[in-house]
């Protein structure tokens, strides 16, 4: 088969299995859901790695799909080694995480089981077209049914008030984005006429060149290429729970474990990083949307990191974690590190997605329970959980040797050798910070709910391990988590870089080396939060130093109110809205347009009444009234005669 | 002047008319003014011949026959028209006890 072929295979498996699951899934035996879920995701895995052993490429337009004037929009597939590289982790860990959901999913009936399976297909697929789209119009539409997919999945428990909210408020969030890509997408077509990468980022690099003559467009001034990347962004920092428009997925979390695995920190919240790769020749251009975007992403990463300190809701710790590594993501493409920024990607949808279905075969064990004051000495009666949640958390600290501290110690090491860079130096700090409170809330989690005595609390009390369908999956992650941070050692200044030589043809090569100093600062950040780590320990289970939260009670409060985040939108935004929307119904819906539409229907009523008097009944009446119209006509034709 | 009224009298046209208008309105008031069914249908007859009879008279001023033939074509017409009617009551005061047109007065508002 040809590659374009097999770039639509990709899609089509995905797709077919979500409408056969939809169509006729709860009336097929189990067995059937079972296989073509996670069956049709490793389907496409086996069609990206032919892609990828192929080292195919190409931009393959299939069909025109609008044509009007000069707006032309066509359905084109474009593989190259960066769609290849989403595509992998996508349909690779996804097939990962959609077989634990084999297991895990177990208990639902056959009509829910089919439901989830087709929900979970349809993300893979509109992820899929998100990263596989080779123009704006369709990377719109890959990203607008991400979006309603993770709606469907979040709200999966729809009998459940607060998974609705959730499921709602993530679905608002994700449209704010929405409406920025599309207005980002109008601004870019206004300018260049044109809706496809190819001819966007043609325009825009001849651009660049000195030679002005060389522009398919007269004069593109910058101005528009910020609005239309700072537009962008906003589509990125929704899909990617970034600052400020965040606080749709730690309620998140209130769908199914794989669900938060697969979209909450493995796949979908990653699309905001892919975005700004993908459309990296705009932000070399777009110098002040390309700073914002490092900024938004140190910020996130330190806000959220010092949020999870204080979570005590294991699924949560996790959601805070996730979004602090986005924003490491972030903070990396943002300052020109493309490659890192998608080594993390990779290797933090290893150890995430590691962490999330560890932590769901612990919620499993423990009859839905979440809270980490619950658990406690999980070791012994969890071995292969727990030590497999460990390599993930170590990995997520980023202790050598695992994948984690191969791809953040990169990212950091960037920033900090950027030369003449105040904002990748400033930014370096911010992800400094962020690693070393990351150690820390890693360390409590962990220790809280693995080591120690058994809480009184705890609902099961001799927990049983997962069944094999969801422990292997763990056990294949946390391999991988552990040796897959040898592709790329470039951390320690030496060894092979495989994602970077890789990428290379598609986000271009990091402009700058580090040095010896970057080794010793990722070293020293290493031993730092590790130390981190083991403090914690200290502090939680031996009990041996005060918590910090009551050297600074405040900090505490804050932290856990979320600095105040949601209050701060229910006030400025959910309360004005619902006061309007009252006084409204109040004074404008009941009185006045209210009074039209009943009052228009109570005069008719009324009139009609009046009116039906007339009709007496009387046949004499009727006769009169007949008798004085012909004369009236009589006397009207004998006075026009007359004249 | 010759033909129709070659041996007749020279009456005006005007008293036909005349004779005819009373006629209508004796008709009309009829109608408007008795209960009982059946003379109701008689003043019909009444107005009708008093049209007929304003035909006649204009056909036998202008000379022309189409107003007898209209005439004969009105008889006819009310010929039928009786017929219905009569119909109609018959049926009606079958069915029910009514005295006078009054009586059926269920259509009111």
């Amino acid at each position: 088969m040809s590659t374009s072929q097999l770039a639509l295979l990709i899609l089509i498996f995905p797709a077919a299995g979500a409408v056969l699951l939809a169509g006729r899934g709860w009336r097929l035996p189990r067995i059937v859901t079972k296989l073509v879920g996670p069956g049709v995701v490793w389907a496409s895995f086996v069609v990206t790695l032919t892609l990828f052993f192929n080292n195919a490429s190409g931009d393959f337009t299939y069909w025109t799909w609008i044509q009007s004037g000069s707006f032309n929009v066509p359905f084109n597939i474009l593989i190259d080694n960066l769609s290849i590289f989403m595509c992998i982790v996508i349909t690779g860990v996804g097939g990962l995480i959609v077989t634990y959901a084999v297991g895990y999913m177990d208990k639902e009936d056959g009509p829910s089981y089919a439901r989830f399976f087709t929900y979970m297909d349809i993300f893979v697929f509109s992820m899929l077209l998100l990263v596989l789209a080779g123009n704006f119009i369709f990377l719109i539409i890959g990203w607008a049914l991400v979006g309603l997919s993770s709606y469907f999945l979040i709200g999966f428990w729809y009998h459940r008030r607060s998974a609705v909210l959730a499921a709602r408020k993530a679905f608002v969030m994700n449209v704010i984005g929405d409406v920025g890509m599309i207005l980002g997408t109008f601004v870019l077509f206004v300018t260049y006429h044109a809706t496809t990468y190819a001819k966007v980022f043609l325009a825009v690099g001849h651009c660049r060149l000195p030679q002005e003559a060389l522009c398919l467009v007269a004069n593109p001034d910058s101005a528009s290429l910020e609005l239309a990347a700072f537009l962008l962004l906003v589509g990125a920092i929704a899909k990617s729970a970034q600052i400020p428009l965040h606080t749709w997925l730690p309620d998140a979390m209130e769908g199914p474990t794989p669900v938060s695995a697969l979209i909450h920190a493995a796949t979908m919240v990653t699309a905001g990083v892919y975005l700004v790769g993908r459309m990296h020749p705009i932000y070399d251009v777009a110098v002040y949307a390309h700073a914002a975007v490092a900024i938004v992403g140190a910020v996130t990463a330190l806000f959220a990191a010092t949020i999870a300190i204080v979570q005590t809701d294991i699924k949560r710790v996790l959601a805070y974690s996730t979004m602090s590594q986005i924003g490491y993501m972030f903070l990396a493409v943002g300052i020109g590190a493309y490659s890192a920024g998608f080594f993390h990607l990779l290797s933090h949808a290893f150890f995430k997605a590691l962490l999330f279905m560890a932590a769901g075969n612990v919620i499993h064990a423990m009859n839905d329970e979440q809270d980490m004051r619950k658990y406690g000495g999980l070791l012994k009666q969890l071995p292969r959980t727990s030590w497999s949640f460990l390599i993930g958390s170590l990995s997520l600290v980023g202790v050598i040797p695992f994948v984690g501290f191969f791809s953040k110690e990169q990212i950091l090491g960037a920033a900090f050798s950027k030369p003449d860079a105040s904002l990748a130096l400033a930014v370096w700090a911010f992800g400094f910070i962020t690693a070393l409170v990351t150690g820390f809330y890693t360390g409590r989690m962990w220790w809280m709910s693995f080591a120690g005595k058994p809480s009184p609390d705890r609902p099961v009390e001799h927990p049983h391990e997962a069944p094999s369908v969801m422990l292997i999956p763990v056990f294949i992650l946390a391999a991988l988590a552990t040796i897959g941070g040898f592709i790329q050692t470039r951390a320690l200044g030496f060894g092979p870089h495989l994602v970077d030589d890789f990428l290379k043809s598609t986000v271009g090569a990091q402009s700058w080396e580090g040095g010896a100093s970057e080794v010793i600062a990722s070293l020293v950040t290493m031993a730092l939060a590790a130390i981190l780590f083991l403090a914690a320990y200290r502090i939680y289970i031996q009990h041996a130093w005060k918590p910090w939260s009551a050297v600074v009670p405040w900090a505490q409060r804050l932290l856990e109110r979320k600095y105040y985040f949601d209050e701060l939108y229910d006030a400025i935004f959910v309360r004005p809205m619902d006061a309007l929307a009252n006084g409204g119904l109040r004074y404008v819906e009941d009185p006045i347009i209210g009074g039209l539409v009943s009052g228009t229907g109570e005069l008719a009523q009324a009139e009609s009444h009046n009116l039906s008097l007339t009709e007496t009944g009387y046949f004499r009446n009727y006769v009169l009234v007949f008798v004085a119209g012909a004369v009236v006509v009589a006397i009207l034709i004998l006075a026009r005669a007359g004249s | 002047m010759s033909g129709f009224n070659a041996g007749g009298s020279q009456l005006d046209t005007s008293w036909f008319l005349l004779l005819a208008a009373v006629l209508f309105i004796l008709g009309t008031v009829g109608v408007l003014v008795r209960r009982n069914p059946l003379i109701i249908l008689i003043c019909i007859e009444l107005m009708l011949n008093a049209a007929n009879l304003t035909l006649v008279a204009f056909s036998r001023q202008l000379q022309n026959l189409d107003g007898q033939l209209f005439a004969l074509m009105s008889m006819t017409v009310a010929a039928a028209e009786a017929v219905v009617g009569l119909a109609i009551l018959v049926d009606i005061f079958r069915h029910r006890d009514a005295e006078d047109i009054d009586d059926l007065s269920e259509l009111k508002g």
